[in-house]
């Protein structure tokens, strides 16, 4: 038993590594030689790869001949075997390291292989040498080889709405470290645009250099005809070039091997870059006008149609659902719906089409498919064909129109069964058969609006009635009124200054009034005793002062200081001088003087008022 | 401190009622008085009754002599200045007896802001809609929303402005009343009206924000191509029909800038089946100002 479990591992073992060669040895077999750089100076180094794709299993290739330079070592071997997605890739490189034996352009010959009976060669590689460094700074790196950036489309000139690929591309050197990209599209005004696939990432050698390849592609398709232009793109990145720390003296050329490098360490350095392709122009044609079929409705590309339908056997009225589906290369977001032939109007009622779009291939082109879900009824029933289909677009390639004709698809079509009558009273003669459903006749709108009583201009906004106007301002100012009413009766009750204040001038009219009285009943002394007690303890009112306080010199100061006029104040004071005087005298005056000094009380009383309210 | 309260409130709303006296200037006074207007309706509601019988008897050159004439007097009425719900209808109606379906929706909204609760606008509306080629581009306002805020769709703009009008007398009054007898509930009472007073008011301000600050349209002509910019020589993008609604975003010369919402199915081709509308897409592009009547 153990030895039969042994057998099977031996074979299956033998299967993986056959199939595994086998895959191998179906690819294709190809010798390239790529350099460094392909232009040095005398004091650089060359470093030389040749690579053997598709196999590991030959001979070293052949050292091809080099004029100009002498071989300091090499070949340092590497193999690699990559597993992308299944499939599986292998190489192996022999590298030289060169060494410039003189100035001038010199072309690597091409290096052969053999393998399996064939031979074969790499490209020949061209390399200058010249006499020293471009740039100003010796470590730096020549950026502009290193890193590049190109635009390109596959046609300068289309028509509207055929497709367009723009593709950007971003090379930079095998081996660099370029982090931090940030890509800028191009502006492409009057066009649509669809992202083809994903960004795509290969190798490719330039003038004998092996470059990364980061590439993005679009579709587009132009809206207009004319001179178009898409703008240039902008690509920013950080390019990391790894150099010696600062030993650049003569004495360090005995650290200067990758010994000490690597004890050392170097230094890493980053170089901000910032590259922008070239703008291109585009000449977009109109659609020609000649052989344009009447029921084109703007395709534009390379298109098939396929129609089904799910039901051929059907009654009359009975809906059925045509499905077009056409696929191809073109903007199939775009595509309109393809035309029905119908011989008679009355022959199907046709409802608006449906449209689903899927986009089935991003990756050359942009390829999809667009499904119109038709719904016809068969109006009837000796109808026995569906109506035929056709689908016209212009086919760039061929320069002309293309339509597409689908022939109608037989159907078998029965009479619809009778309906039964609207019954609204139930008959006693005939038992009821069936499950009877009130049925909508005609569907039709409903009677105008007659009530001419209800007709009034509603265009008028409600609030330009004054009576609205009024309804807004008189609440409010209701609320106002109450609210400092309400205030000032709850001041007049706590607050003592301003309850004096504000009725200082009716308690000094009530003692002029005494004041009067006491004129009538000849008492001429208490008289003025009267007006000046009322003047001053207006004032004592007015200023929240005691009464007793309030002698002439104070209320002189206390108006003063209030501004009242000057004039007043001189005569606040004249007048409780005078009256004072009248009031101890024997010489009170006649009745006329009296009644003279109650009015300029009054006046005066009135005067002030005026100023301190 | 109620004074800080009624004070602003009382500014904010003749602010407001002020806004919408601008926002109504073109609503110039009526230059047609109501007995001129109820003669000329009378005998217009008269011609399309007429042809109504004529479309009976299939004579229809002659029905439709006299749809036209019922719709130019209807026509005559609003355009000199007296605006009514029951008008806008009846020549809805007109239009859609002529087969000018587009014509027919616009009129029919224009009467939904003044008679939001007709249930023959309603049934007639949906008739018309139903009968464009475009049944999917809909504008219509989810149900749900109008049961939530069934106010909105319950009252016309006037009618909210008297509740608002109304809610704020009533709040004076108790502001009053709360300054003349100190009642403790009162507050309860004024912070309540308040409350309702503030979402009608708000109400107001979003109905008439929906009515005139959002530009409505519906497509007039038979077919319409909507392009990709404001421009004869842009690319047509889709097309919309007649009736079709659309909103109105910009404008630029004879070009207005629109969207529609479009019904689609979402899915792989091969996996949809007909009929099945699954979401709405939402398209815009540019239309000629002369295939769109501003509802």
């Amino acid at each position: 038993m153990r030895r039969y479990k042994f057998y099977c591992c031996i074979l299956i073992s033998v299967v993986i590594v056959f199939g595994y060669v086998g895959k191998l040895c179906a690819q294709d077999i190809r010798l390239t030689a790529t350099v460094d750089q392909n232009i040095l100076t005398l004091g650089d180094q060359l470093r030389l790869t040749l690579t053997i794709h598709g196999t590991q299993d030959t001979a070293p290739p052949s050292f091809p001949v080099i004029e100009g330079f002498t071989l300091l070592y090499g070949p340092s071997i590497s193999a690699q075997t990559r597993n992308v997605n299944g499939v599986v890739s292998v190489s192996k490189g022999y590298t030289y390291v060169l060494q410039p034996a003189a100035k001038g352009k010199f072309t690597i010959g091409p290096s052969t292989v053999e393998f399996e009976g064939k031979m074969y060669s790499s490209q020949p590689v061209t390399v200058e040498v010249v006499d020293k460094s471009r740039s100003s700074d010796p470590q730096a790196p020549d950026l502009e080889k290193l890193v590049f950036v190109e635009l390109s489309v596959d046609k300068n000139e289309a028509y509207v709405n055929e497709q367009i690929i723009l593709s950007f591309k971003f090379y930079f050197q095998k081996g660099l470290p370029v982090s931090d990209i940030n890509y800028s599209e191009p502006t492409t005004k009057s066009f649509m645009e669809e992202k083809l696939g994903d960004q795509r990432q290969y190798e490719e050698i330039r003038e004998g250099v092996l470059y990364n390849v980061l590439e993005l592609r679009t579709a587009l398709f132009p809206m207009m005809s004319g001179e178009l232009a898409i703008s240039s793109a902008k690509l920013k990145c950080n390019l990391i070039v790894s150099q010696r720390r600062g030993r650049n003296t003569s004495s360090d050329s005995y650290f200067s091997d990758a010994f000490f490098d690597d004890f050392f360490g170097r230094e890493q350095k980053r170089y901000p870059i910032e590259r922008a392709t070239n703008a291109i122009a585009l000449s977009i044609k109109p659609l020609p006008e000649e052989g344009k079929p009447k029921d084109f409705k703007g395709a534009v590309g390379s298109f098939d149609m396929e129609v089904s339908t799910k039901t051929q056997r059907l009654k009359v009225g009975d809906p059925i659902t045509l499905s077009m589906s056409v696929y191809g290369e073109g903007n199939i977001q775009t595509i309109q719906e393809p035309a029905l032939v119908i011989n008679k109007e009355d022959d199907f009622k046709v409802y608006p089409a449906e449209s689903t779009t899927q986009i089935t291939n991003r990756e050359e082109l942009l390829r999809g498919r667009k499904v119109f879900s038709k719904v016809i009824e068969p109006l009837k029933p000796d109808l026995k064909f569906t109506p035929a289909i056709v689908f016209s677009f212009f086919d760039p390639r061929a320069g002309q129109y293309k339509t597409i004709t689908k022939e109608p698809i037989p159907i078998t079509i029965e009479a619809g069964e009778q309906e039964l009558p609207i019954q609204l009273t139930l008959s006693h003669d005939k038992p009821a058969l069936a499950k009877r459903q009130v049925q909508l006749l005609m569907e039709d709108i409903l009677p105008p609006m007659t009530n001419l009583a209800s007709l009034r201009n509603q265009g008028n906004p409600v609030y330009r009635n004054p009576f609205v106007m009024g309804c807004l301002l008189i609440p409010a100012v209701a609320v106002i009124a109450s609210f400092m009413l309400t205030r000032h009766k709850e001041r007049l009750t706590s607050d003592v200054g301003y309850a004096r204040t504000r009725r200082a001038h009716a308690v000094a009219k009530k003692r002029l009034n005494g004041a009067l009285s006491v004129l009538h009943q000849h008492r001429q002394g208490e008289f003025y005793s009267c007006l000046s007690k009322a003047i001053s303890d207006y004032l004592a009112d007015k200023f929240n002062i005691p009464p007793a306080s309030a002698t002439e010199d104070k209320v002189i100061v206390l108006l003063q200081q209030r501004g009242v006029k000057d004039d007043i104040v001189e005569e606040v004071s004249r007048s409780l001088t005078d009256f004072d005087r009248r009031r101890f005298s024997k010489d009170s005056g006649t009745w006329d003087e009296m009644e003279h000094s109650l009015k300029r009380a009054e006046e005066l009383i009135t005067k002030m008022e005026r100023q301190l309210s | 401190m109620k004074i800080c309260i009624v004070i602003p409130l009382f500014f904010l709303y003749s602010l407001f009622l002020w806004g919408t006296q601008v926002a109504h200037g073109e609503l110039s006074k009526s230059e047609m008085s109501r007995d001129e207007a109820v003669k000329l309706f009378a005998d217009a509601n008269e011609k399309y009754l007429q042809a109504i019988k004529l479309i009976a008897s299939k004579n229809l050159p002659e029905a439709d002599h006299k749809l036209k004439e019922a719709t130019e007097q209807y026509e005559t009425i609003l355009t000199g200045g007296f605006k009514n719900g029951h008008i806008y209808y009846n020549l809805g109606n007109t239009y859609y007896r002529r087969g000018e379906l587009g014509k027919a929706i616009v009129n029919y909204r224009r009467a939904a802001r003044f008679i939001p609760r007709s249930v023959d606008l309603s049934a007639n509306l949906r008739l018309a809609k139903d009968s464009t080629e475009d049944k999917e581009l809909s504008t219509e306002i989810p149900a749900i929303v109008k049961r939530i805020f069934f106010w909105l769709f319950f009252l016309n703009q006037n009618e909210l402005s008297l509740v608002a009008i109304s809610l704020y007398v009533l709040l004076m009054v108790v502001l009053f009343f709360s300054n003349v007898c100190k009642y403790g509930g009162i507050k309860r009472i004024f912070i309540g009206i308040s409350s309702v007073l503030f979402i009608v008011v708000v109400s107001l301000g979003l109905k008439i924000y929906l009515e005139r600050g959002v530009n409505h349209g519906v497509i007039i002509a038979s077919k319409c191509e909507v392009r990709y910019g404001p421009g004869e020589e842009y690319e047509p993008k889709f097309e919309i029909h007649n009736g079709a609604e659309c909103v109105i975003e910009d404008e630029k010369n004879d070009w207005y800038r629109v969207y529609v919402k479009v019904g689609v199915k979402l899915g792989a081709g091969s996996e949809a089946r007909a009929g099945e509308k699954t979401g709405n897409e939402v398209r815009s592009g540019w239309l000629q100002k002369k295939y769109v009547d501003t509802i």
